[in-house]
């Protein structure tokens, strides 16, 4: 990196906000995916303004950057791979407005996602999303990768709670998108600059919007026999007209590495375990929670249980939630996949899924938002037995090739970022991704902003660095990945 | 934009899988605001659709796309139409699984045909846009007619999961997905809500749809000042009541609606529709009657349950929709933050003599029909409320405007609204300027 831009970057944020040594720099080289890339430099601004004076100077620069949260991301969104700066949102992590009345607040990217709905939850408001990351994921992170979690069944995904956001564009202007007020005039620029992952520009404040906190909320945990029952039964209660706030689904590899790890309480001799959440108007959950019972029953549950206080509830869901750490500690390594399907294929696409992981010898376990359909696959290797990364990868792309086949998607929460960025022709037509490639040349011309992500490479999916074969792109697809640094 | 001339040079009947429409009567019945279009097509499937743009943006024609039409009283008015595109023959229910909670849909689908259908499984798409009888599914979302539903199922484009788009360089594109929850690349469908039609064609749509509540109520609270009925509401969407949605009404404006109509001495009436479960409904309705109570709500009147879906049918159509002849009315809808919604209505009161309002409050929305004699006079009163709504923060969009208005009016652009990436989006997606160019807003 060229010493005139580390120069107009350490004059805009100041000399203590600014590092460019290579053991800080390590810290910035990796998200929550496999993947790694060093910066050539990390600025931490404070202000929108520090942002666009960062932008203008890269620009100048032709230096590719891109803006870095909490680095919980899964697909590689935060990874510099063309180097350049990364614009670090920690110091902007202020709660600017709580507006009870009007259910909003209006916060800085560098937030903590928990923090918001702890600092509102005095006025019986909430905010939503809530990935399983989210003690430490902040919301801009949450917004560039349109994060999910356990209670979108019910309520929606991150963008669903994003009124608007103050943004900083790739030519350094600060604009918002959408607002405080519903239904901004133009075109929807916000709904599709959330789950953007970082390329269209930086988002320096987000509107969000604060919901009621239920007033009761009660969790059932089903046992089953076998994955094609709790299917069912997952299926027999959105037919009957319920949508509950969260229904989980976890098989038996998966419950028995939880309760190794952290005795949430679940069976561990069942094929298959159900968490329901049932919310809302203590009348209704009691009116629900007897008719889902019911519909488990009917499926062959072998048991139902309702958490009768919640230090049970908590205990059940810490359970569901610590369910990677669990996996990390039973298997050398692991690769969490997420891919989508129709909620009523999931007893095919799990029976797909094992046949996989017997066809390269690998285990898998499968815990997943049942209700959205939305998978997650833990697929166990170990990296130090030859071979095992390249088959991990491979199985994690067929299980997304069987997502595709089935009518899903290749990402419900997770993202593309790098790690699947090879596997978007899977899912979508040259003239899909010239579209968003036309969609990306309106708000990131120069490419410079978070490179090389979401648009496919030369690489086939499932392929990685040492497989691939080479290919050949759409030149409009092509260009859309961003220049070579 | 080059002028079209006819005969067309390329053989437009072999792309149009249906017969053009060329002449003047036929055309005549697309025509908006007076200006007659050249020539007219119905295709019936998104591919047909793609080609006869093709043929359409070769000749450098303009083309204005359209579902029932019910929605072209919008301001500004083209300058000139070529050709038009009727959307309205490309209907049907393309994929439906019910246990999915998904459905597929040609865009031209009428709205109230897609209910029906989905209503014979106990479930629904959860909006209440204006027009419900008349609207296509496609020309509900280009228009972003969502409706006061967004209170409790979220805005319109939450509930839109994929779409097919038929762009003007004659290609189509899929953009989203076919399942609940996805976030493989830019989520462009969200961008085609609310366009009008001027990014591209909306051919094909996959929704998020809702079971029906099990149960469900209406309840009216009268209430002689705005503030305290606004006031109710927001406490309403403050608790955990979780109604479906909440609308407020002058009495000029409830008694349209024949299954309600205010009674004498009445200024301000508070619907609440209730749903869900038997036991949620009874509580929503007491907790709503307990809120209103306190608010010195003047009495409260619960409808009938089998009443409601009719009721709430014509209550919909008082937020700029079939209740106003459209020839008679300015339509105007502003958005505030919810708790400055007496104030909108306030100085909509202070700037017109005979304002009709309806409001959604816990959404910040309030919709305002003026009669058209009203702004004959001169427009000073509504430059001067439209300089109130700019320094308040407030967006202000004409909705529909009576003949001679909607040549006059642009769409008031926000200060602060951010024309260039707007500006960029339109040329990124129709670079020829196929699609209604200049319609949308800022000359976009």
């Amino acid at each position: 990196m060229q010493k005139a831009l580390l120069e107009r970057l350490a004059g805009i944020v100041g000399a203590e906000h600014i590092s460019w040594s290579g053991g800080d720099l390590r810290n910035y080289q990796y998200d929550g995916s496999i993947d790694r890339a060093l910066p050539e430099a990390v600025v931490l601004p404070d202000s929108a303004l520090e942002i666009a004076a960062i932008i203008r100077a890269c620009n100048e620069f032709a230096c590719p950057y891109l803006a870095r949260g909490a680095g919980t991301g899964l697909s590689g969104g935060a990874i510099p791979e063309r180097g350049g700066v990364v614009i670090s949102t920690a110091r902007l992590c202020r709660i600017l407005e709580v507006d009870a009345i009007n259910r909003l607040a209006v916060v800085e990217p560098g937030v903590v996602n928990a923090d918001i709905s702890a600092a509102v939850r005095h006025a019986g408001l909430q905010f939503v999303p809530d990935p399983s990351s989210q003690a430490a994921c902040t919301i801009g992170g949450n917004v560039a990768e349109n994060a999910g979690g356990l209670h979108c069944l019910a309520y929606g995904v991150t963008s669903h709670h994003v009124l608007g956001c103050e943004i900083v564009t790739t030519d350094g202007d600060i604009v918002w998108l959408g607002g405080k007020t519903l239904d901004a005039p133009g075109y929807d620029l916000l709904g599709v600059f959330v789950g953007s992952e970082g390329t269209l520009g930086i988002a320096s404040k987000v509107a969000v919007r604060l919901m009621p906190v239920q007033e009761s909320t009660r969790t059932l945990l089903a046992v089953f026999e076998s994955i094609d029952d709790a299917s069912r039964a997952v299926s027999d209660t959105i037919a009957a007209g319920i949508v509950p706030g969260a229904l989980e689904m976890m098989d038996q590899r998966s419950t028995q590495a939880i309760e190794a790890f952290v005795h949430a309480g679940f069976p561990t001799d069942a094929a298959a375990i159900l968490i329901v959440d049932v919310d809302g108007l203590r009348e209704a959950v009691a009116e629900q929670l007897p008719a889902i019972a019911a519909i488990c029953k009917r499926n062959n549950a072998r048991e139902t249980r309702v958490a009768a206080d919640e230090a049970e509830r908590e205990k059940i869901w810490k359970g569901r939630k610590s369910a990677f750490g669990a996996m990390g500690r039973v298997s050398a390594n692991y690769y969490v996949q997420d891919g989508v399907i129709p909620r009523t294929q999931l007893p095919q696409v799990i029976a797909e899924v094992e046949e996989i992981g017997r066809r390269y010898g690998l285990l898998i376990a499968n815990v997943f938002h049942a209700g959205d359909g939305n998978l997650h696959p833990l697929i166990s290797f170990d990296e130090d037995r030859p071979g095992d990364v390249d088959k991990a990868i491979a199985a994690g792309a067929e299980i997304l090739r069987a997502c595709v086949r089935r009518g899903g998607s290749i990402s419900g929460e997770h993202g593309i970022g790098m790690e699947k960025r090879d596997c978007m022709n899977v899912q979508f037509t040259p003239a899909d991704l010239a579209l968003m490639a036309s969609l990306k040349h309106a708000f990131n011309a120069r490419g410079l902003c978070n490179p090389a992500k979401i648009f496919p490479t030369s690489r086939r999916c499932g392929e990685s660095a040492h497989t691939a074969a080479s290919g050949s792109l759409p030149e409009a697809v092509a260009a859309a990945a961003g220049p070579a640094f | 934009m080059a002028k079209l001339k006819l005969p067309f040079s390329v053989d437009l009947p072999r792309h149009a899988g249906s017969r053009p429409r060329i002449h003047p009567s036929e055309c005549a019945a697309y025509s908006i605001a007076g200006r007659i279009p050249k020539v007219a097509f119905s295709p019936r499937t998104a591919d047909e659709a793609a080609k006869v743009i093709d043929a359409l943006r070769q000749e450098g024609a303009s083309i204005s796309v359209r579902g029932a039409g019910t929605k072209q009283w919008r301001p500004p008015a083209p300058r000139s139409i070529d050709a038009v595109l009727d959307m309205s023959r490309c209907r049907g229910l393309l994929e439906h699984t019910p246990a999915d909670l998904t459905v597929t849909v040609a865009a031209g689908t009428p709205f109230a045909d897609l209910q029906s259908a989905l209503r014979a499984h106990g479930q629904f798409f959860p909006c209440d846009p204006v027009f419900a009888a008349e609207a296509t599914i496609g020309g509900v979302l280009a228009s972003r007619s969502g409706g006061a539903l967004r209170q409790r199922y979220g805005a319109l484009r939450d509930n839109v999961l994929g779409m097919r788009v038929c762009l003007s360089d004659g290609s189509t594109a899929f953009t989203g997905a076919k399942v609940v929850k996805s976030v493989a690349g830019y989520d462009i469908a969200k961008l085609f809500v609310g366009a009008f039609g001027t990014l591209g064609v909306i051919a094909e749509v996959t929704l998020k749809i809702s079971p029906l509540p099990a149960r469900e109520a209406l309840i009216v609270a009268e209430f002689n000042r705005a503030d305290a009925a606004c006031d109710a509401a927001l406490q309403i969407a403050v608790s955990p009541l979780f109604p479906l949605a909440a609308t407020l009404h002058d009495a000029r404006s409830l008694r349209r609606v024949r299954a309600l109509g205010a009674p004498d001495g009445v200024r301000w009436s508070l619907l609440v529709r209730c749903g869900g479960t038997q036991a949620a409904v009874q509580r929503q309705l007491d907790g709503v009657r307990a809120i209103c109570g306190a608010g010195d709500a003047l009495s409260m009147i619960s409808i009938d349950a089998d009443r409601v879906p009719h009721a709430w049918g014509d209550v919909s159509e008082l937020a700029g929709g079939a209740l106003y002849p459209a020839a008679d009315y300015l339509c105007l809808k502003i958005g505030a933050l919810p708790s400055q919604t007496p104030a909108v209505i306030q100085e909509l009161a202070i700037a017109f003599d005979q304002p009709e309002i309806t409001a959604h409050p816990a959404a910040g929305l309030t919709y305002a029909h003026i009669p058209a004699a009203e702004t004959e006079s001169g427009l000073a009163s509504l430059e001067s409320f439209l300089q109130k709504c700019a320094a308040s923060d407030w967006n202000a969009e004409f909705l529909s405007a009576p003949p001679p208005l909607q040549d006059v009016l642009l769409q008031p652009v926000p200060l602060r609204a951010p024309l260039r990436l707007m500006r960029r989006i339109k040329a990124a997606f129709d670079p020829t300027g196929t699609f209604d160019a200049g319609r949308f807003m800022a000359a976009i």
